[in-house]
């Protein structure tokens, strides 16, 4: 295409580009950040809060589920975006101490999305609704939290109870759970 | 300096060192690149980049051979040469400073040419395992092909000349076990289930927890039960689209295990027969008259033939490496181990039949041992033994380069610019100077003839451009090293293939234009 | 020995360029059109040619040696790394001795040792630790990279150090030309990018293989694989357990020592085979299987395409090379396309002109997105990065948290912001697929500066 292009035209020494300063330029990954987080289109559940509202690239979400065994919690997730965004996906480490099947005591949360099957097409919403979903739908089959996980399938009265108990603060076995209720 | 020698196992220094290669052909493919001793004939650029790419992964030992001694026009392009070696011999130059890349490795020299060790004591070449040679002339070239194709070392030649390079494996037998290749097919035997993965596949329920592959089982079973030809896997689309459709029929929820047996039709059957590359091993001669001498590899590939046809209803041993499957962990450590222990005892059964072949030949037992027999069943499907052609017989009358001429001109750039280094050797040979050295357009002229000389002498009525004629002239014999250092590159990574008996070698002339950034490779 | 000297008449008196000469004082018939055969270009190549190789590591090495025997007399060199045992059977410009060392300081010397007619100076550094201003000094850049974050870093770099005409086309002397090679095992590519005309790394970042991530729960509950057990140790029971009070480090042989030893204290509870030091090495530090070969080829097809973007003696690859002697040698090239969405490279700059930056509020700037039949925007976020280098979000009316945060920006002047002239903002907007480059330009600025 660009036949004209020879090394020995280029300027070099002396001669400087136009624009005033050296102003540094967005990465890749910010401008792909910022696109995501501006057309973030939350479910009623769901907010944001971005300690530094210049630091796109760490922000938390907090899922505030409105029925189902969570009802009344409030769940806060840290996301940590990195400069390999989106051909990484970010790190999400739940905040709060939940008993859920899929998310451990350490805040590991087992979505396929934030690991085997993320691709660079999925955006910070795709993982927002993924999140959403699990505290709709906790799924004992894919188990981070094994106890929780054999409750629900075998109990889940016990299940329904033990979340509740969890949420308001108190030990569901040995475990001590903070309470996380909506105030 | 070098941290602390660990505790932990495996860490040797040497394991350290080549960690990143012994991930690539293991420790067996180290061991057997440490035993190997190559000579180097002539220093070029090309040769020099050839045996850095041994001497760095640790080759046993390397002689360097040439006549001539150091000279300014020598350092341009050879990293293996500097200035304080200017009027010391060339051989011991370069053996010191490739040498000092590597203290594991042993470096010799010889200040004597090719063409004196040839007229001398051509049995010098014998003992080595393998001889690089470059930018020869064409006498040369020949004589010492000859000699090495009679002694059965393997050659590798390269040519570099100005943005041209090719390599040429002079080889007459090259057994591979090992060729990794890219896309491994998973031999499963779901249409021929051994007896313990029958038992195992019918007493177990199928369940969301279990590998896909009783899952398939299930359906395949149902499925064959349809069939009125007693067909025992899908063979096209449409069978294979009605196998998947059955499954599905059955999903409750997004079972993952059924997912991936749906996706897994496609892929799941037909291995565990003999391939082509495998039936004309056992064909081979080499298989079948087997002899004190018998490369161990037809002794092993004549007790893999026997273990196929008369113990193994004509499957192949089976492999015993199963893909990763979504499932619980006992489900899957289970079918793991059926399918390793039948891989085990189909090892032993084709060891056993070795061993039998042995006590025959009255060779020793220790010949052969249990972990290269498992190797070698285990790769039974990609064995490959290549067959090589002599140099000289490019220059026969039966010349496969016949297949590449249409119209009355050699068909590819590439090909008639191997053609043309050819006749730039003849050239040499001829004149005993180098086309292009001074006058260009004279040259042009001259080697034209010798290449129409060369094509009539072949029985070809073909020419070869002139523009390819003009451009190597126009290099006037110049070794640039950017192209040396890329056939320098593939060349060892040829050498490494031949002797760890690992990896598909060219068979056998790789040409690359680096104006185009093209290569093909021929057989000729 | 001879120093390096920049003299051209001594340069033709060295009979070590005799052969290259041929090639580039010679006219032949496949060179390029516009290539002139002469004197002038070994010149070239040995004085006026500044070229920048980044990473001093498997193919650093081999480019450097390279480059510097193809003629080129001023290399830099960059890299970060200090020198680690296992970097020895490929990066040979590395001895025992030199372990723990700058790879950019050691590899600079041997070179200059070895290399007479050429002198690299080496930069023991980040390529983040440079600006503008530095990669401004160079004809052209060659990456030898295993960062797939550096190489879209610098492909970053290079894309804003385009300047552009009046009718918005790119100005060609602003050019700088990147050629990268990448190499894992048996296998690599060269590629040569003209910044803004040919598919960049952001265009093409889907050729990168994505990385190996195994489903936690699989990990937690159900490991199947020898990697499933180092994985768990090293994702969760690490944290867990703390076992020396800091994070993994793949270096520390006691950490992976720990691992290994609870990796296969794990595998055996499930009855799984195959957990290995090397393997533990390997999962944890993510290895990448390297060979002197390799590297060797891909280098050396990157060399030769910096010889012939330099000399114009023939034309430079266009644009992609894959390499592959697994199975006999296999090569192809192909012209990889430019994505006409690339975030990176087809973000031109728009330019929005402001009378007074001291009148003119943000809002009125937002106004003018959206009002302009040029933009039409609907309800833009706009970022930029302030002269400290730190990122600053202008406005943000999308997201509740930042709007609040943001609101006052608005009435704020672009002076009051501490905006300048030429600043660069990145807009996004429901309307555009993708982000894209604002850039002020303030009326009356060259006036003032008379």
């Amino acid at each position: 295409m660009i036949k004209l292009f020879t090394l020995k035209q280029q300027k070099k020494e002396g001669e400087q580009k136009g624009s005033g300063g050296q102003q540094k330029k967005a990465s890749a990954a910010q401008l792909r950040i910022q696109k995501d987080i501006s057309e973030l289109n939350l479910p009623k559940t769901c907010a944001t809060d971005f300690p530094d509202p210049d630091d796109l690239l760490n922000f938390k979400l907090i899922i505030s589920p409105d029925e189902g065994f969570y009802r009344d919690g409030r769940f806060v997730f840290n996301f940590r975006v990195g400069s390999n965004y989106p051909h990484e996906p970010p790190k999400v480490k739940c905040g709060t101490q939940v008993y859920h099947p899929n998310i451990d005591l350490e805040g590991n949360v087992c979505l396929n999305i934030l690991r085997e099957d993320w691709n660079p097409v999925l955006t910070i919403n795709s993982i927002v609704y993924g999140l959403q979903f699990l505290f709709l739908e906790p799924n004992p089959e894919d188990p981070l939290n094994k106890e929780a996980a054999d409750v629900l399938q075998n109990n889940r009265r016990q299940f329904e109870f033990n979340v509740k108990k969890a949420m308001r603060g108190g030990y569901v076995g040995e475990t001590y759970f903070e309470c996380c209720l909506h105030k | 300096m070098s941290s602390p020698a660990p505790k932990s196992p495996e860490l040797s220094d040497k394991s350290k060192k080549y960690d990143r290669q012994i991930r690539l052909w293991g420790e067996h493919g180290q061991t057997l690149l440490e035993a190997a001793t190559v000579c180097l004939v002539n220093v070029t650029a090309v040769g020099c980049e050839t045996a850095k790419g041994l001497v760095l992964p640790g080759i046993g030992g390397f002689t360097v051979a040439d006549g001539s001694t150091v000279k300014e026009e020598d350092l341009g392009n050879n990293f293996f040469l500097d200035p304080t070696y200017l009027g010391k011999p060339k051989a011991f130059a370069c053996m010191q400073l490739l040498q000092e890349l590597n203290p594991d490795v042993n470096g010799d020299y010889v200040e004597e040419s090719a063409d004196y060790i040839l007229a001398n004591r051509p049995n010098f070449f014998d003992s080595f395992d393998l001889v690089i040679a470059s930018n020869l002339n064409e006498k040369t070239l020949l004589v010492l092909a000859d000699r090495l194709w009679d002694a059965n070392v393997p050659l590798i030649y390269c040519r570099s000349l100005g943005m041209m390079g090719t390599i040429r494996l002079q080889i007459r037998e090259h057994c591979i076990v090992e060729a990794h290749p890219d896309n491994r097919q998973f031999d499963l035997r779901l249409e021929h289930p051994f007896d313990a993965l029958r038992q195992h596949l019918d007493g177990t329920e199928v369940t969301n927890k279990v590998p896909w592959l009783l899952v398939l089982h299930k359906y395949l079973s149902i499925w064959q039960k349809q069939q009125t030809d007693g067909t025992l896997s899908p063979r096209n689309y449409k069978e294979k689209n009605q196998l998947r459709e059955a499954i599905r029929d059955e999903m409750k929820a997004d079972e993952e295990n059924y997912e991936e047996a749906i996706k897994a039709v496609n892929t799941a059957f037909g291995a565990g027969q003999i391939p082509l590359g495998l039936k004309a091993i056992f064909e081979d001669d080499a298989c079948d008259q087997l002899s004190k001498k018998s490369n161990v590899f037809w002794i092993m590939a004549k007790a893999l033939k026997h273990f196929v046809i008369h113990e193994n209803k004509g499957h192949l041993p089976l492999p015993g490496v199963l893909p990763d499957m979504t499932a619980n962990t006992d489900s899957y450590i289970a079918l793991q181990h059926i399918y390793r222990q039948q891989a085990m005892q189909d090892a032993d059964q084709v060891y056993h039949k070795c061993q039998d072949y042995l006590k025959q030949l009255t060779l020793p037992a220790d010949t052969i041992d249990k972990r290269s027999v498992r190797l070698l069943c285990r790769e039974a499907a990609g064995l490959s033994v290549l067959r090589g052609t002599r140099v000289a017989e490019e220059y026969e009358k039966s010349s496969r380069l016949l297949a590449l001429v249409e119209d009355n001109e050699l068909q590819g750039n590439l090909t008639a610019f191997n053609f043309a280094l050819r006749a730039y050797e003849r050239f040499l040979s001829e004149y005993g100077n180098i086309p292009g050295e001074c006058t260009v357009e004279q040259d042009i002229g001259r080697l034209k003839s010798i290449a129409g000389k060369m094509m009539s002498d072949l029985g070809m009525h073909a020419t070869i451009s002139d523009d390819v004629l003009h451009e190597i002239c126009r290099y006037g014999g110049a070794e640039l090293h950017a192209v040396s250092a890329f056939i320098g590159g593939c060349a060892a990574q040829e050498v490494i293939k031949v002797i760890t008996k690992q990896y598909k070698p060219i068979d056998n002339t790789f040409i690359y234009n680096a104006i185009t950034t093209k290569s093909v490779t021929l057989k000729l | 020995m001879s120093v390096h000297s920049p003299n051209p008449a001594l340069i033709l008196q060295n009979k070590r360029w005799n052969g290259l000469r041929n090639v580039l004082e010679r006219e032949g018939p496949f060179c390029k059109d516009d290539f002139s055969a002469s004197s002038d270009n070994l010149e070239f190549l040995q004085t006026n040619c500044k070229l920048l190789v980044i990473g001093a590591g498997g193919l650093g090495c081999e480019l450097l040696k390279d480059l510097a025997l193809m003629g080129f007399g001023n290399l830099h060199v960059i890299d970060m790394d200090t020198i680690e045992l296992s970097n020895l059977n490929r990066q040979f410009l590395f001895r025992r001795t030199d372990i723990g060392s700058s790879k950019a300081e050691c590899a600079a010397r041997f070179i200059n040792g070895r290399v007479p007619t050429c002198r690299v100076t080496p930069h023991f550094k980040k390529i983040q630790d440079f600006d503008e201003t530095f990669y401004q000094q160079f004809n052209l850049i060659v990456c030898g990279l295993d960062s797939i974050v550096a190489r879209r870093w610098i492909n970053g770099m290079l894309l804003s150090m385009l300047r552009y005409e009046d009718d918005g086309s790119i100005d060609t002397t602003s050019i700088i030309p990147m050629i990268d090679g990448g190499t894992e095992g048996f296998k690599g590519n060269a590629r040569v990018i003209l910044p803004g005309y040919t598919a960049c790394i952001e265009c093409t970042l889907d050729l990168f293989p994505p990385q190996v991530n195994y489903p936690l729960c699989t990990i937690a509950n159900t490991p199947r694989l020898p990697e499933h057990c180092i994985e768990y140790v090293k994702i969760i029971q690490w944290d867990k357990e703390s076992p020396f009070g800091v994070p993994l480090d793949g270096d520390d042989p006691q950490h992976i020592g720990w691992v290994y030893e609870r990796a296969l204290e794990r595998a055996n509870e499930f009855n799984i085979t195959g957990v290995t030091y090397r393997l533990v090495q390997g999962v944890v530090k993510h290895i990448i299987p390297a060979v002197a070969s390799t590297n060797a080829v891909i280098a050396a097809a990157c060399a030769l395409e910096v010889f012939k973007l330099a000399t114009s003696c023939y034309d430079y690859m266009s644009n992609y090379l894959n390499f592959n002697d697994l199975d006999g040698i296999y090569t192809y090239t192909y012209e990889a396309e430019k994505s006409e969405g690339c975030l990176a490279c087809s973000n031109v700059p728009q330019t929005v002109t402001v009378d007074d930056p001291n009148t003119t509020t943000l809002e009125d700037v937002i106004k003018q997105l959206c009002d302009s039949p040029r933009f039409q925007l609907k309800n833009p976020s706009l970022t930029t990065v302030m002269k400290d280098g730190k990122q600053k979000t202008l406005y943000m009316s999308t997201v509740k948290s930042i709007e609040v945060a943001t609101r006052k920006n608005l009435t704020q002047s672009l002076g009051e912001l501490g905006l300048q002239d030429g600043q660069q903002l990145t807009v996004t907007d429901v309307t555009s697929p993708s982000a894209m480059i604002v850039q002020l330009k303030f009326q009356g600025n060259e006036i003032e500066m008379v």
